[in-house]
């Protein structure tokens, strides 16, 4: 069961994979170490070893936007988990039983939480117990959960009002095999997008706390901080501004193409169009008859 | 489960349903809508059963109530002597009662193979599947390999063909059918009937055929009750029924239908 | 005098030839009945002739009604075209009307969109939606698609179809979506305001109680045509003879008869005959295409019926 590749698969991809990469090699590699403090390369220029020069510490930017890249992922991953592991099970209860009191009781917390701002949430969180990557992660996750929710619902609705659902009912399918076995595998495509378009939404989050403080703690590099420190500096050395801001812009782009392309590679009624063009025409463009296969069986 | 020759093997007692459309005022609560107004039905062991009606006569309503799929809001129905109407443990009917329904791309689950499809039922009992699914498949005409596939992979005659194996996977002893041969090719259409009729034989089955078609309903049927509005308005062997239609509702049924000995 | 003639049609997507040189012809004021299973290419030719075939699909030969083009001509030219002189009728009345748009707004739109100023059209707005026999046409033009039943709603489709007086009017499976009580009324009703008729289905007994002329269409071609009476009591094409067989419901406890096998799906039939993998009658002769031959009543096929 596979789509087409298309071009926001393979660029969304590219630049994910690239975030990724450095990630991981900059557990075992960096050029330099990426906190080291040294006055003698204070804002040295690109060049001789140091690809895109220090910052007012000396601290050579590449290495940092590298170990950057994993906080941001870290976070990212973090931060979507929680998100998917709360809000799709809530979100697949409400679709469930649509009418119930259960679900009427998720969606309107859902509004609530929907409705208060994530940063406030990170920055009231990080008051309380303290500011760091932890609890921006939670905050971000939390504030997410309703996002979710609320796909996992409309998917699951759409799922349940099919035949293939009351046919496992009367086999005597229970509600839990049911959710396991016929629901979850039927919107896990739409998950997996909305997945995809929270990590974006998540970097940004992160990005922004650590640029007001409240996210990640010196001296682990990220992102959002780097952009943070480089702001007094912003006319006099704007390069120190410009990488980690291009890395934010170029991976929150990444996770919103793959997000954009992945939901045109595994939306089920796109699927279903285009196995039955395939099958009915082998090559070429999609036909009318098979477009219209679904429909004019009936 | 044994039981003596002549009980009804369904029977149904004044059953309404009332929906209540969702509320679009405060004060007011949301319109009822009675699907069901009082229907009585009897299926007895090995009749072939239909019913006939257009949408919104109640007759998908009825169906969903005898599968134990939704609750009356009032009225009795008794499956093989029990009733089933408010109990909770419904595995006697899970097993004697499966449905094949009209669409089958909408009746299998996209995401899975056809072996897990058809042992649905099995797997759903506790029941042992073993060779039951390859059994099945050449029971309905399908090769052993389809069992590896998944349902987009086959013609809408050969999914309604998986949906049948799987409706006999429990060996039950009532088949239920939803419009079942309403969304296949005409040329399709016979081969499924023909299929049903075997197999139905071949069980001992007992048949409850849902269709709008009076004339597919007199060819498979014995007996069959016309709904219309949530109630029946005529019941009885086909035969007659099709030459001396008495309510004026199902006269206006088999004058519609357009058939190709009448026009030609 | 021809209102449509159709020569040597072909529909192509790519390398895949869906339909295939499929010619025909509707007088004024005829009613032609295309008959085909799905898969058979049948809708593909309406919409090739209305020029809404979907992307990466092309048509080629020669469509000319009353006088204009209606293949190779640029999409400027079919616009001019299209709800004027040849207009249609989709299966789906839930989707083919605009939820947001009041139905009167809907039907008057396509007469002011061919140059009919807005007083004029809403006007005849109204006369035609009583022309379709919807009760009370003032209150129904006000109403939103939502609030009409499926046989309104094809009843308006049907007005909006007949709203510049086309002369050639193309319906495809324009009841199959409908109950059959609302099925008999439509059709009565399209038998009686269609100028001329291109009547698109697989049900056989709805095109007996509608069409003149049939054309029977398998694997993109046209297997059989010819006058309705004859054809359906004399068929010459095996796919014809087993189509009739199959429609015909025999009496309790018999078998009905079928065809054997399935449709294929498309580029999948045969080479030569395109029903010979599932005509009880095939031979090695089936291996080369036969022509439709025949004057009134055509026929392709090495070993017709009789």
């Amino acid at each position: 069961m596979r789509g087409r590749m298309n071009a926001g698969l393979i660029v969304g991809g590219t630049l994910v994979a690239l975030v990724v990469i450095a990630a991981l090699v900059s557990f075992v590699w960096t050029p330099h170490d990426p906190t080291l403090v040294d006055a003698a390369r204070k804002l040295r220029e690109p060049g001789g070893g140091y690809l895109l020069g220090a910052d007012k510490f000396g601290r050579d930017t590449f290495s940092q936007l590298m170990v950057g890249a994993r906080t941001t992922l870290y976070v990212g991953i973090v931060a979507v988990g929680i998100a998917a592991l709360i809000g799709a099970p809530l979100g697949m209860i409400a679709g469930m039983t649509p009418h119930g009191w259960l679900s009427e009781l998720v969606m309107r917390v859902n509004d609530l939480v929907f409705a208060f701002p994530a940063l406030l949430l990170a920055v009231m969180l990080g008051a309380v117990y303290g500011a760091g990557t932890l609890t921006a992660m939670i905050a971000i996750g939390v504030a997410t959960v309703p996002a979710f929710a609320r796909v996992a619902r409309a998917a699951t609705m759409q799922v349940m009002v099919t035949d293939y659902i009351l046919a496992a009912r009367a086999a005597g399918r229970g509600r839990m095999a049911i959710a396991g076995r016929h629901v979850l595998p039927n919107i896990a495509s739409m998950l997996i997008v909305q997945a995809s378009v929270s990590f974006a939404i998540a970097i940004l989050a992160e990005a922004a706390l650590s640029f007001l403080g409240f996210g990640t703690r010196p001296p682990t590099p990220s992102w959002g901080r780097m952009l943070q420190e480089s702001q007094e500096l912003l006319f006099s050395t704007p390069r120190l501004a410009l990488w980690p801001g291009l890395a934010i812009a170029l991976a929150v782009l990444g996770f919103n193409l793959l997000g954009d392309g992945l939901r045109d590679y595994l939306d089920p009624k796109l699927r279903r169009i285009r196995e039955r063009t395939r099958r009915s025409e082998r090559s070429g463009g999609p036909t009318k008859e098979g477009l219209r296969g679904v429909s004019e069986e009936r | 489960m044994a039981m003596p020759a002549g009980t009804p093997v369904i029977e149904a007692r004044d059953l309404t349903r009332v929906y209540r459309r969702p509320r679009t005022s405060l004060t007011r609560p949301g319109e009822a809508v009675h699907a069901l107004k009082g229907v009585s039905l009897s299926v007895a062991r090995g009749e072939r059963y239909g019913i006939v009606g257009e949408s919104g006569s109640g007759k998908s309503t009825l169906l969903r109530l005898l599968c134990g799929l939704d609750r009356p809001t009032s009225g009795s129905i008794r499956f093989a002597g029990q009733e089933i109407v408010g109990r909770r443990d419904l595995r006697f009917l899970r097993n004697d009662l499966q449905i094949v329904f009209q669409d089958p791309m909408s009746s299998l689950d996209p995401r899975m193979r056809v072996r897990d499809i058809v042992a649905e039922p099995l797997v759903a009992q506790r029941l042992p599947v073993g060779t039951r699914v390859a059994e099945l498949l050449d029971e309905v005409g399908l090769p052993a390999a389809a069992a590896e596939r998944y349902p987009h992979q086959f013609s809408g005659g050969q999914r309604q063909r998986i949906a049948i194996a799987r409706a006999l996977a429990p060996a039950p002893k009532v088949l239920v059918a939803d419009e079942a041969v309403s969304a296949l090719d005409v040329s399709v259409r016979g081969q499924i009937l023909n299929l049903l009729a075997d197999l139905i034989d071949a069980h001992g089955l007992t048949l409850v055929f849902v269709s709008h078609d009076l004339s597919v309903v007199r060819h498979v049927c014995e007996s069959v009750a016309v709904m219309s509005e949530g109630e029946i308005v005529e019941s009885g062997a086909v035969d007659e029924v099709w030459a001396e239609p008495k309510h004026p509702y199902t006269r206006t049924l088999l004058r519609a239908v357009p058939t190709l000995e009448g026009l030609l | 005098m021809k209102l449509l003639s159709v020569e040597g049609l072909s529909v192509r997507a790519g390398e895949l030839e869906l339909v295939r040189e499929v010619s025909f012809a509707i007088a004024p004021g005829e009613r032609v009945g295309l008959i085909g299973e799905s898969g058979s290419g049948k809708s593909l030719t309406a919409l090739s002739l209305m020029g809404l075939l979907p992307e990466g699909v092309s048509a080629s030969g020669t469509a000319v009604l009353g006088g204009h083009r209606l293949l190779g001509v640029p999409e400027k030219r079919l616009k001019g075209l299209r709800g004027r002189t040849v207009s249609m009728v989709f299966q789906e009345p839930m989707t083919a009307l605009n939820p947001l748009m009041r139905v009167g707004a809907q039907v008057s739109e396509v007469m002011t969109l061919h140059g009919r100023d807005r007083a004029a059209a809403r006007a005849r707005t109204l006369d035609l939606l009583d022309r379709v026999r919807l009760p009370h046409p003032a209150q129904i033009a006000r109403a939103y698609p939502h609030q009409l039943s499926g046989g309104q709603r094809q009843r308006v489709m049907l007005a909006i179809a007949l709203a510049n007086e086309p002369d050639l009017l193309i319906c495809d499976e324009p009841t199959t979506a409908l109950d059959v009580t609302v099925q008999k009324q439509m059709l009565e009703l399209i038998a009686e305001v269609a100028p001329a008729l291109l009547f698109i289905t697989h049900d056989l007994a709805v095109v007996a109680s509608m069409c003149e002329r049939v054309l029977v269409m398998y694997g993109g071609r046209v297997v059989e045509s010819g006058p309705m009476r004859e054809v359906f009591t004399r068929p010459r094409h095996r796919y014809t003879e087993g189509l009739l067989d199959a429609s015909r419901l025999t009496p309790r406890g018999t078998r009905l008869p079928t065809i054997k096998g399935s449709v294929p799906s498309a580029g999948a039939f045969p080479e030569g005959c395109v029903f010979r993998n599932r005509c009880p009658h095939a031979g090695p002769r089936c291996e080369t295409e036969p022509a439709l031959t025949g004057e009134a009543h055509g026929y392709a096929c090495w070993h017709p019926g009789d």
